[in-house]
């Protein structure tokens, strides 16, 4: 890569807002042939919408984006791969009913007359994963590919384009050690082919040991564009964060009381393993890990939503029998769930019944239930959490993420619980209401609550946990206590990197 | 689904009963007297009480075809069980637990089997008709107790309305109450807009879907014993197509193909305007056939006419908020 | 050798050949005279039908859409040839009404599936009954009777190439022309990648609504076609005709392999699922039980086709998002 090539791709000055929010604004991003380059940023800085405006999802509104020294033409994903750029998303869709080959070649079968070439079409996919120094079989149906193989088979595609830009978005999310070091070859072999490799990922370790240029972005602005050898993890941290990490969490001092949680050798197949540790009341626990090592499966597992296969839950006490979700909140336990769209709320639902649907039995008089019973329990949390909203009957859809997530805590915490999970509380959240959150939770840790928290944000981790547990790919790596850790540390853990 | 336009969708579902009844008043002189109208609401007891289970079921994102199989199946248990000596009163209990059977078996397979309820109650209607020929041969079962004949064709004395609506309005009130008014209600709809947070605010899903195919099953039953009771006969032919008119009200009346949208008083109001129209083609002598077109016509129209909405809609904001 | 081994066992039409081989053995064993050619020539020609029908109805499943209006289809086409030729036009003109029919339907069909993206369950149980109520009323009372059955059409119902039944090799290579088209050609690979995985369908940049709206198209136009075929079976047709079809032909589908969830089967695998059916019909005929026990049996074999397919499907180690669906 020489420093006075033209670039393939050149985006400057891209804004783009959605209803109120303004995702990007000012980014840019300067791509050259034959290098990979990190993309980093918070989750909301924008990366993933910039990632879309590329993938021709979005329009951007304003700026410009120069492919090739042409104008890029935005707005249609066709265009987008017919100008050359693939996406590899963090969870690649493919067609799991269709040979790889056929994958590689959908819409595009390659024909010897009129008929569909099927030798050919094998014959080449084949030869791409050679190209990608993979053994994939070509012939094999997609169905059951481990998300590392469907990856490479996206990447395959993406050669037979002839894309000359390939994103991958946070590719590394859920691969094993083994796998992540194929996918860099394969980026490394992509890269001496003369495309331009762009990397999201939020693994700092990975990005120092794979890319030769960095940008970071922050509320939706390119902040910094470096070379790696000039950059070093903790002036990146600054650039990512900007702000004193302490201003944001304030947590307040709370009283320790009896373990309210004790998990033993908790165990599910395939997800994760020998996980034991507890709770008590006041105490926050973090669960700090990257993205894919089961943070958020052990606590489904523990809340019922999905049956672990080992080991036990108890509560105060009292064992809590596994895969039974509506037990678990009668005893006494909590999920805000991780996504709060899919999984948090009823988005086409009035605020009353979302914020209601929890407490139905003690709502009920003799069965009946009525709309005003809704309201108000509706809107006293809405006063005690500040949601921003017009009236109790609008459907969630319509607030901020910020207000949304309000309100799936308040559906959780107006049930009482003895015990609070909360799965990443503040992602996508603007910062006020994150702050909002986190007084929120030290709160009713004060009031006795046992809480435990997980979180791909490292400083939220640190900020709000007396005590943090750290996951790697599905068991329990390590411990801190919140005077003993470091970031470093964590994520020295966290990857598995050694520790000197 | 906009709140918006199924509020309006119900009323329009009002306003079209009634503009039934006042075309019919002026097509049939036949047509609005006292005689008519206990034609009527013995001619869709059936489908309504049945839809007041189906609507549930649609509700809550399933579906179930094999309504009129257990209909019938219900009817020939009766049939069967009398005609092999049981007391009536056995036999008609015989024909309720059959059908509460049926509706357990569509559960299990959906939510246990984790079969989807298309294509499970396809096979499930031909299994539950099969049944019927099993059971009673070609030979329908005709003679049935006088006493409760009566009850088939009579009106209550002093009313001009028959027998069958008591069982009709009893069961749709508390269908009514609890679908609008009670945690059950409440946990159905939520079900049917998004079963995953369902799941995950402590709604027992599998145990709910389990419990609405079978009251589902137990309505058809219900619906079996009227329709012997009315036809004064168990056969194994009976209410063929049945399924067809119960989904085309539940869909008029407002409760959205996806799930999670509707409200019982729509569906009353699109099941007795069925019925009101079925009357009015009789009285104008329009063959039976009028009426399976007319029926398909309201089933495509439920699912038309709100899409067609949602697409001109959609058009004219052209500003579309596109989610992050 | 052991690849080759390997392949042969991964396809998915070899159970229900299996199966189809194993009835015909028990059906025989029990019965030799099923073994005669008169055996292979009843089967062959119960089967002409529901094979045709099904051959139509997979590129519509394969898509993960149904179309339950065939029956009625089928059954009106068959009338409208019968009456046509009564009144004198010629064959090709009968055929064309025929066409005419079937294209309307599947283009209504279509339409309001493809574009108004309604649930095909819907679209085709209105469209089932709609067709129906106008066929009973056209017919009302008559039937068509052997004399007024079109020539050619009588001819391929009646005679044999080689001890083969007509209606069996229209039906055979009806088959092989879909099935060649279904594997070979570009737009037709998009409906299985459509009932693979809708979203990825669409952003693939595949035309998804108009491969829809087309498969509806002829599976619509095939069924009115098929009128002849109907008509050259059972050399009458009647309001009732083709009443109840579209359970068998569903069944047929998926017992061979087509999966209502979408993305694979073949026409071959539908073909050999409504010989099945038909061989079990024939089976319980031999063995002495009634009649009206089938509607039952086919019922049954229909949740246990859809029993298998999911059992085999949910087999697959979920180490990714998409093995566990």
């Amino acid at each position: 890569m020489v420093a006075n090539q033209s670039p393939i791709l050149e985006m400057r000055n891209a804004r783009k807002a959605f209803g109120g929010v303004q995702a990007l604004n000012g980014a840019d991003l300067t791509l050259y042939a034959g290098e990979i380059h990190a993309l980093l940023g918070e989750n909301g800085a924008g990366k993933s919408t910039l990632l879309k405006a590329l993938a021709g999802v979005h329009k951007i509104d304003s700026g410009t984006i120069t492919l090739n020294g042409k104008p890029f033409e935005q707005g249609s994903t066709r265009l987008a791969r017919e100008q050359g750029i693939a996406v590899i998303y963090q969870e690649p869709s493919l067609f799991p009913d269709l040979t790889l080959a056929e994958n590689v070649f959908v819409g595009r079968q390659l024909q010897s007359g009129f008929t569909v070439n099927w030798k050919a079409m094998e014959d080449e996919a084949n030869k791409l994963f050679a190209q990608l120094g993979v053994k994939l079989d070509a012939t094999s149906s997609a169905r059951g590919l481990s998300i590392a193989d469907q990856q490479i088979v996206e990447i395959a595609k993406a050669l037979s384009t002839k894309a000359t830009v390939i994103v991958m978005d946070e590719p590394t999310a859920a691969l094993s050690s083994k796998e992540v070091d194929r996918l860099f070859q394969v980026a490394r072999n992509l890269a001496s082919q003369n495309c331009a490799v762009v990397f999201v990922s939020h693994r700092l370790d990975e990005v120092f040991a794979l890319c030769s240029r960095i940008t970071v972005m922050r509320d939706g602005a390119t902040v910094g564009t470096e070379l790696t050898k000039d950059m070093n993890e903790s002036k990146v941290i600054q650039l990512m964060v900007g702000r004193e990490v302490s201003e944001l969490y304030p947590k307040l001092e709370a009283k320790i009381g009896d373990v309210v949680l004790k998990v033993e050798s908790l165990g599910l197949a395939g997800q994760f393993t020998d996980i034991s540790f507890e709770v008590r009341a006041g105490e926050i626990v973090g669960l700090a890990g990257l993205v894919g090592s089961g943070r958020s499966e052990i606590v489904r597992a523990i809340f019922g939503v999905d049956k672990y296969d080992k080991g036990s839950v108890t509560l105060n006490g009292k064992k809590l029998k596994p895969g039974n979700p509506s037990a678990q909140m009668v005893s006494g336990v909590a999920l805000v769930p991780e996504d709060r769209r899919q999984q948090g709320l009823f988005m086409s639902s009035s605020i009353n019944r979302n914020s209601a649907v929890t407490m139905l039995k003690r709502l009920s008089k003799l069965f009946i239930i009525r709309e005003k019973s809704e309201a108000k329990l509706a809107k006293s949390w809405g006063e005690t959490l500040s949601l921003k909203y017009a009236t109790g009957f609008d459907p969630v859809e319509r607030l901020s993420g910020g207000n949304q997530q309000k309100v799936v805590l308040a559906k959780w915490l107006a049930t009482e619980p003895k015990l609070l999970i909360v799965d990443e509380p503040t992602r996508g959240i603007d910062v006020g209401t994150k702050a909002e959150v986190h007084r929120l939770l030290s709160k009713k840790a004060q009031d006795g609550v046992a809480i435990v928290i997980v979180s791909s944000e490292l400083p939220e981790v640190m900020g709000m946990a007396d005590r943090i547990l750290v996951m790697r790919e599905g068991r329990m790596v390590g411990q801190f206590d919140r005077s003993a850790a470091t970031p470093e540390k964590i994520i020295a853990v966290a990857t598995g990197a050694s520790t000197s | 689904m906009k709140k918006k336009y199924t509020f309006g969708w119900d009323q329009g579902v009002a306003i079209f009963l009634l503009m039934t009844v006042v075309i019919g008043s002026f097509v049939s002189e036949y047509f609005a007297n006292f005689d008519n109208i206990s034609f009527v609401i013995q001619d869709i007891a059936e489908i309504a009480i049945i839809a007041l289970a189906m609507t549930y079921l649609i509700i809550a994102g399933e579906i179930d075809l094999s309504v009129a199989s257990i209909l019938c199946l219900s009817s020939a248990t009766l049939g069967f069980l009398f005609r092999n000596g049981a007391p009536f009163e056995m036999a008609i209990l015989g024909g309720l637990l059959v059908g509460l059977l049926c509706g357990l078996i569509n559960g299990f397979l959906v939510t246990v089997v984790g079969l989807p309820s298309l294509a499970v109650t396809i096979g499930t209607l031909a299994l539950f008709r099969g049944l019927c020929y099993a059971l009673l041969g070609n030979e329908p079962v005709n003679e049935l107790p006088e006493e409760w004949i009566v009850l088939g064709y009579e009106n209550i004395p002093g009313t001009f309305l028959p027998w069958s609506t008591i069982p009709l309005a009893i069961l749709a009130a508390i269908a009514w109450i609890v679908l609008h008014y009670t945690r059950i209600g409440r946990w159905t709809f939520a079900i049917g807009i998004n079963p995953e947070a369902a799941k995950f605010s402590g709604i027992p899903v599998a145990r709910m879907k389990l419990g609405l195919f079978a009251v589902t099953g137990l309505m058809s039953g219900v619906a079996g014993v009227v329709y012997t009771l009315r036809f004064a006969s168990a056969s194994p032919d009976g209410a063929v197509g049945y399924e067809l008119s119960v989904i085309a009200a539940v869909l008029f009346g407002g409760v959205a193909i996806a799930g999670g949208v509707g409200t019982l008083w729509g569906v009353l109001a699109a099941v007795l305007s069925l019925g009101a129209i079925r009357s009015v083609l009789q009285l104008i002598d329009f063959s039976a056939n009028a009426l399976l077109v007319v029926s398909g016509a309201l089933l495509l129209i439920s699912v038309v006419v709100p899409k067609a909405i949602e697409i001109y809609q959609s058009r004219r904001n052209s500003a579309f908020v596109t989610k992050i | 050798m052991k690849t080759a081994m390997t392949k042969l066992f991964r396809i998915r039409e070899l159970p229900v050949f299996l199966a189809l081989v194993i009835v015909v053995l028990i059906t025989g064993t029990a019965n030799p005279e099923f073994f005669t050619l008169s055996g292979f020539q009843d089967i062959t020609l119960g089967v002409a039908v529901v094979a045709t029908l099904a051959v139509a109805q997979t590129l519509v499943i394969v898509m993960k859409h149904i179309d339950l209006s065939v029956g009625s289809t089928i059954g009106f086409s068959a009338y409208l040839i019968g009456d046509a030729s009564s009144q004198g036009h010629g064959f090709w003109y009968c055929m064309g009404l025929a066409l005419a029919l079937g294209l309307a339907v599947g283009a209504a069909n279509g339409f309001m599936v493809a574009y108004l993206q309604l649930p095909s369950l819907v679209v085709t149980l209105g469209t089932l009954y709609i067709v129906r109520g106008i066929f009973n009323e056209v017919a009302g009372g008559n039937t068509i009777t052997e004399d007024m059955v079109p020539g050619p059409i009588n001819f391929i119902g009646l005679n044999t190439f080689f001890g083969i039944p007509y209606l069996f090799i229209v039906a055979v290579v009806l088959m092989l022309i879909v099935g060649f088209i279904m594997k070979r050609i570009r737009s037709a690979r998009d409906l299985y990648a459509i009932g693979s995985n809708l979203l990825a369908a669409e952003l693939g940049g595949i035309p998804v609504a108009r491969r829809v709206f087309l498969a509806f198209l002829a599976t619509g136009a095939v069924s009115g076609l098929a009128g002849a075929v109907l008509l050259a079976r059972f050399n009458t047709a009647a309001a009732n005709s083709g009443n109840g079809l579209e359970l068998s032909v569903v069944a047929a589908c998926v017992v061979g392999g087509v999966a209502i969830a979408g993305g694979v089967g073949t026409v071959y695998g539908a073909v050999i699922g409504a010989i099945l059916l038909q061989a079990i019909t024939m089976a319980l005929g031999a063995l002495g039980i009634p009649q009206f026990w089938q509607l039952a049996v086919n019922g049954t074999l229909l949740i246990a086709a859809i029993s298998l397919d999911r059992y085999l499907s949910t087999r697959v180690k979920p180490t990714s998002i998409m093995g566990a669906k």
